[in-house]
């Protein structure tokens, strides 16, 4: 499997990871699948709920979520996969995001931002026996 | 009846319908209803012990169950019923430093490039060390000085007196303890803030994995293809990057091997080893001492630049240094698209049989015992008296152009042909243990007779000479 989006997909994310910067923030990946790919077509930033520690985790309220897969349901898409950021740490997955992580079937995007400004975006799936994650390639 | 909307990502194992019918007047009836139904849903939906996975909520409108009558909850026809995933994610937070750790660090500290933020990287950083010889040593000494906060040690090898020339983590007053010991000793002295683990075994392809699993970074400095063969793929199957270094007389070499990271493998650089014997060890073709300091040192700097995210990491270039030129030099290393392992079509998915992979035979069984005068040695237990340390004066009886050819002198022996013994027995002390040998064992037999008739009688002869010792102890020795 691999995952495609565009470069203004992967421009939202940075903005996301910059506007909230130092706090962490998340969004949902809306797409569909195709040829054995996650193609995805369309960002959606979503607030971070955390009231903790926001510097370092982010929560998405199920609300929002069930309202992104009725958003998705209308345009014949689904909800394929989740971003977050890092502030100032690499886009490599945690032991909480694996501990965390829904779905096998999914895409984990995670953007570094460093100081402000952000860097790499890397994609990510968990194992069939969410052992750990492995990273999967970005289509532009 | 009522409906339950099941998450995209589920979708596929319920049918492919976004919405479920199913049957029940409770949360838990209806659920039951749906994996009946559909049971592959199950094990996405229920760990092993059959309870709901902990990011699995189920909302009935806009209530999760967990906050109503959990799977008591009364559902009707018009409720909206839907599973929806719990999603949170975040960095680990990164440990605080306490006031003893800042005033140790404060040389990282000030520097902007490491600062708080990266020596706490270093304290939550964890990386684990194959080998703590030539290269483990200085590896271990700098990591541990450096505040790395996790570092583990694998060695199954105890300090030999060879090792000290350049193994300089282990003392002269170590010797026979085993290394991983020795080791960890050293490096708690030199930073008691740090955890050190042990484990005292080889690496092998039924452990490597497990002992890896629970670090950051693995850093291989050991000496055989095997092993390195080993500590690649396990480092690629599971992720994790691999500093790699390698020494030999003057030369060396390091490199990044992390295909994770956008990098080649050890496997697309190299796809097969070498046959066996082509490439002498360290320990037949000898490594000068320092050599390991200056590649251990490069490999320990890569290993901090990848933790505090600094720089421009080692990944898919080869350095390579000649201590005799006293250069550097560097090749680029590219990901071998065909490469069974890191490539786009992998079919190594799972550790081998290294041994086997290298074309390195198991020992054979021992031969069956033979008789041994006691006026004799065998090349076995010569070499294994020696290696225990034990100090002996060996005196070789051949000509001189036969030891050009190969001589003992490593292990201290010295040149006293036959023709010259009998005027030259003044040389030795008949308080030291003394081995006679030749090429075949005959002529040094009749040295022992010289010696005994002088009143020596910590005497030996060592059976079948020097080309016993080439055949059984010794293969790199040439034979005339």
């Amino acid at each position: 499997m691999s995952v495609k989006l565009t470069t203004e997909h992967i421009e939202t994310i940075k903005q996301h990871g910059e506007r909230t910067f130092p706090e962490e923030c998340g969004g949902l990946l809306l797409g569909v699948i195709e040829n054995d790919a996650r193609i995805i077509r369309e960002v959606l930033p979503l607030e971070n709920i955390r009231k903790d520690s926001r510097h370092n985790r982010v929560e998405i309220s199920p609300l929002d979520y069930a309202k992104a897969e009725r958003e998705a349901a209308k345009k014949d898409l689904g909800v394929w996969g989740y971003y977050h950021s890092h502030p100032n740490h690499p886009a490599i997955p945690s032991g909480f995001d694996l501990d965390h992580a829904p779905f096998i079937e999914w895409s984990y995007l995670i953007v570094s931002v460093r100081d402000g400004k952000a860097e790499e975006v890397r994609a990510w799936t968990v194992r069939e026996d969410r052992s750990q994650f492995e990273e999967e390639e970005i289509v532009l | 009846m009522p409906k339950i909307v099941i998450p995209t990502a589920l979708r596929q194992y319920a049918g492919n319908t976004a919405a479920v019918e199913v049957q029940g007047a409770t949360a838990g009836e209806v659920l039951a209803s749906l994996t009946s139904q559909h049971p592959d849903l199950k094990k996405h939906l229920y760990d092993a012990n059959g309870k709901l996975r902990s990011f699995v909520n189920v909302y009935v409108n806009d209530e999760d169950i967990r906050s109503l009558q959990n799977e008591n909850t009364p559902v009707g026809e018009s409720d909206d019923i839907s599973i929806i995933p719990a999603i949170a994610g975040g960095a680990e937070p990164l440990p605080d430093l306490t006031k003893d750790e800042i005033a140790r660090y404060s040389r990282h500290l000030i520097m902007p490039e490491v600062g708080m933020d990266g020596q706490r990287k270093l304290k939550a950083a964890s990386i684990l060390l194959i080998g703590t010889g030539g290269l483990g040593s200085p590896l271990g000494l700098y990591l541990a000085a450096a505040g790395i906060g996790r570092l583990g040690l694998v060695d199954f090898d105890v300090v030999d007196h060879s090792n000290l020339q350049r193994q300089i983590v282990h003392g002269t007053k170590d010797v026979g303890r085993p290394k991983i010991q020795s080791a960890k000793d050293r490096l708690s002295d030199i930073n008691p803030h740090i955890q050190i683990d042990t484990y005292e075994t080889a690496l092998r392809a039924d452990n490597a994995l497990d002992i890896i699993k629970p670090y950051d970074i693995v850093i291989d400095g050991t000496d055989n293809f095997q092993t390195r063969y080993l500590a690649n793929d396990a480092s690629v199957l599971l992720g994790k990057p691999n500093v790699y270094g390698s020494i030999f007389r003057f030369d060396g070499q390091a490199s990044v091997f992390y295909p994770g990271g956008g990098g080649p493998c050890y496997r697309c650089l190299y796809p097969e080893p070498p046959p066996p014997g082509l490439v002498p060890s360290c320990a037949e073709g000898g490594v000068l001492g320092i050599l390991p300091g200056i590649i251990g040192v490069i490999q320990a700097t890569e290993a901090i630049k990848l933790i505090i995210g600094q720089g421009e990491p080692l990944i898919g270039r080869l350095l390579l240094f000649d201590a005799l030129k006293m250069k550097f030099r560097e090749l680029k290393l590219r990901r071998n698209p065909e490469c069974p392992l890191c490539g786009e079509n992998p079919t190594i998915k799972e550790l081998i049989d290294y041994d086997v992979f290298c074309g390195i035979t198991p020992p054979e069984p021992a031969p069956k015992v033979e008789v041994v005068s006691d006026w004799e040695v065998t090349p076995a237990q010569l070499k294994a008296e020696l290696d225990g340390g034990k100090k002996l004066t060996i005196i070789d009886v051949r000509e001189p152009h036969e030891w050009q050819i190969g001589n003992l002198e490593n292990y201290g022996s010295r040149l006293i042909p036959l023709g010259e013994f009998s005027s030259r027995v003044g040389e030795l002390n008949s308080d030291d243990e003394i081995v006679v040998h030749c090429k075949m064992g005959g002529r040094s037999a009749k040295a022992y007779g010289v010696l005994k008739e002088a009143g020596f009688t910590k005497i030996r002869n060592l059976k079948g000479g020097i080309l016993a010792w080439a055949d059984q102890v010794d293969p790199n020795l040439p034979k005339y």
